[in-house]
């Protein structure tokens, strides 16, 4: 049962993958995007961490995709995509992904990975946030950094200089 | 236990602090603070930030090199002396952003941002656990990225920035992946915890074990520039800011470098490979490639890039040969330092070239000795002590590389072709590096003197001495590296 449900959310997050990236229309494509970040909300589900797919649910499909979809909707098309396609590019991207897959493919299913079971217990979300405010605390800290550099950065690059702050107010 | 006077600590408490607060300074002051106000604040936090590195090593509250540590970071000298040349780096970016951010916006982001990736690399440096060293990964690339693309209006800039970006997000997913398979493998993100799970491993899972090495090497080997993952590096390194160009080159790269140290060198060590001949080889590679193509090079950004790419060969020589020599890892960690200051002061003499006279392309360097007599002076030394010239501290360090890989003759017979393929690749940068010279100082005769910026005059006389001084009395420098340098052998366990 676990490997049929792992087949189809793999065929979901990567088809839907492929389609973000190959969709002429920006629109479909935010949505296709939604599939592949649902898609791998589900795989978290599958290896018992309910609480990861949540967030994977609320962050990614909930926030990103949909504030993906709003900035697609309110910026001209036109200025931000020229359509530029060298065949030949993609082919030899598709061909090393294939190599890329079937060689890591055969290095995991060649050792001993399928021999490991486990019934440990599913980690509870308890110890995840006790492990960050214990053990990783620092890294807690370079986290809300990384955050505040992200925002101050994104909200520079998006700010439209031609526009004073006058007629940014009005 | 982490102190918490402990210097990564006390580094994200200041730079952390003043990086956050920079914007918001900002906008309290309606954006009317000037661009050498937010320099100002940037280069005291950096100043007081590496004087609290080198008080701890004075009063020698920093542990010997130890590697690894039961916390995410360890207070030791490896660690020190990483930050001590990224720090310097940093310093240098800031110094040489006064006179390119005089007129451009957001100068309290832009310095907010170096602050930032500055913490991110050093706290790679110091740290001893997977999931610490790839959340200190992030917030070193991710302020890049920014400034790479702070020229919105420069399509050069936003090249850089989107193909930097691409290139950064795989090998951070890389990475990632790297560590999500030595966490399956070991249960642990902890760095020693997974050497010495990788040390006691059941054989059938040597090739996962393999592969998370092996994604490590592709993952960091983007961020050093090694062949085959440098393809992004000459575009980024000539579009991105010019001080921005240093901050990339000779601070994220060296970043990369202290994370394969940590993690690569002593998983495959604990693995028992034999990956010396598969380093080597990518040191060759990487060295040659990257001169060859340096010498076809018509702009000058684009050929230190190069030039960078050939330069991470060579450090990549003293990794190569870690197991059977000392001198190796001593040689590459010198070299680091070294290169940090070369590189940094050639990148910041052709951002001063770049906003006084607008000219990047060699051809238009005709001259340039006379119109902007310091920042050639500076730039000239600096490409001797990249081609390893004596007496200048680059020779040092690449005798210490190619000396390690003569030492290690004995173990392995090939690696005194190492030090062949290093001094012929030295030799052929010299050609390239001499003939900036000749455009600067043996062609053009009516150019007048221009005002050159105080700020690059500041940054090249400091890095002139440095590369003099510790080129005629290497010593104390040498003494440093000795100190700082963990040791590697095979088996090593933590």
């Amino acid at each position: 049962m676990a490997d049929a449900v792992f087949l189809a959310l793999s065929v979901i997050t990567i088809g839907s993958a492929i389609a973000a990236l190959e969709l002429r229309s920006l629109i479909y494509g935010s949505i296709a995007l939604m599939g592949t970040l649902g898609g791998i909300a589900g795989f978290f589900l599958l290896l018992d961490s309910p609480f990861v797919a949540m967030f994977q649910i609320a962050v990614y499909v909930g926030s990103i995709a949909v504030l993906i979809l709003f900035t697609v909707m309110l910026v001209k098309r036109e200025l931000i995509f020229k359509k530029i396609e060298d065949k030949r590019r993609k082919f030899a991207g598709i061909g090393l992904m294939l190599v890329l897959m079937v060689g890591l493919g055969s290095v995991i299913l060649d050792s001993g990975i399928k021999s490991i079971t486990t019934d440990e217990p599913a980690v509870d979300f308890r110890d995840i946030g006790a492990d960050f405010l214990t053990y990783y605390w620092p890294a807690l800290i370079l986290m809300a950094l990384i955050l505040a550099g992200s925002v101050t950065g994104a909200l520079v690059l998006a700010r439209r200089e031609d526009v004073g702050n006058e007629q940014r107010a009005n | 236990m982490l102190e918490i006077s402990s210097t990564p600590l006390v580094i994200i408490a200041i730079l952390g602090t003043i990086g956050v607060i920079l914007p918001i300074i900002s906008i309290a002051r309606k954006e009317t603070g000037s661009n050498s106000f937010y320099a100002v604040i940037a280069f005291a936090a950096l100043i007081v930030s590496i004087g609290y590195v080198a008080y701890q090593f004075v009063t020698e509250h920093v542990l010997p090199s130890a590697l690894f540590s039961e916390d995410v970071l360890v207070d030791d000298a490896f660690g020190g002396f990483f930050a001590i040349a990224m720090l310097i780096v940093a310093i240098f970016t800031t110094v040489g952003s006064f006179n390119y951010m005089r007129k451009q916006n957001h100068p309290a982001v832009y310095y907010s941002l170096i602050l930032l990736s500055t913490i991110g690399m050093v706290l790679v440096a110091y740290s001893t656990d997977l999931v610490m060293l790839f959340v200190a990964w992030e917030l070193m690339s991710i302020p890049t990225y920014v400034l790479a693309g702070f020229m919105k209006r420069n399509p050069s800039s936003n090249e850089a920035a989107l193909k930097y970006f691409l290139f950064g997000a795989l090998s951070s997913a890389i990475i990632v992946y790297g560590i999500s398979i030595s966490y399956g493998l070991t249960g642990s993100t902890n760095i020693g915890e997974v050497i010495q799970g990788y040390s006691t491993l059941d054989p059938s899972f040597l090739p996962l074990a393999l592969l998370s090495v092996g994604l490590f090497i592709a993952g960091f080997g983007f961020k050093m520039g090694l062949v085959p993952f440098h393809m992004w590096l000459p575009d980024t390194y000539e579009g991105a800011p010019t001080p921005i160009t240093t901050l990339l080159a000779a601070g994220t790269k060296k970043a990369g470098f202290a994370a394969a140290i940590r993690i690569i060198i002593l998983g495959m060590v604990a693995l028992n490979l034999d990956w010396t001949l598969a380093l080597g080889i990518i040191a060759v590679m990487t060295m040659t490639i990257g001169n060859i193509a340096a010498i076809m090079q018509k702009n000058l950004a684009r050929m230190l890039a190069y030039s960078s790419i050939g330069h991470a060969g060579y450090i990549l020589i003293g990794l190569a040969v870690a197991p059977f020599s000392s001198m190796g890892i001593q040689g590459s960690m010198y070299h680091i330092l070294n290169h940090a200051v070369m590189k940094g002061a050639a990148f910041i003499a052709v951002g001063g070239i770049v906003t006084t006279l607008a000219v990047t392309n060699l051809d238009k360097l005709k001259g340039l000795g006379r119109r902007m007599p310091i920042t050639s002076l500076g730039l000239v030394i600096s490409l001797l002590a990249l081609a390893g010239v004596p007496p200048l501290n680059g020779f040092w360090s690449k005798l210490m590389l190619f000396g390690g890989a003569l030492d290690a003759s004995s173990s392995l017979s090939w690696a005194p072709w190492l030090a062949i393929a290093g001094v012929l690749n030295s030799a052929l940068s010299l050609a390239y590096y001499g003939w900036i010279m000749r455009k600067m100082y043996f062609e053009g005769e009516t150019e007048k003197r221009v005002s050159e910026p105080k700020s690059v005059i500041a940054v090249m006389i400091f890095s002139m001495i440095f590369m003099v001084a510790l080129g005629v009395y290497p010593d104390p420098i040498i003494k440093f590296v000795e100190m700082a340098s963990p040791t590697i052998g095979l088996g090593i366990t933590p």
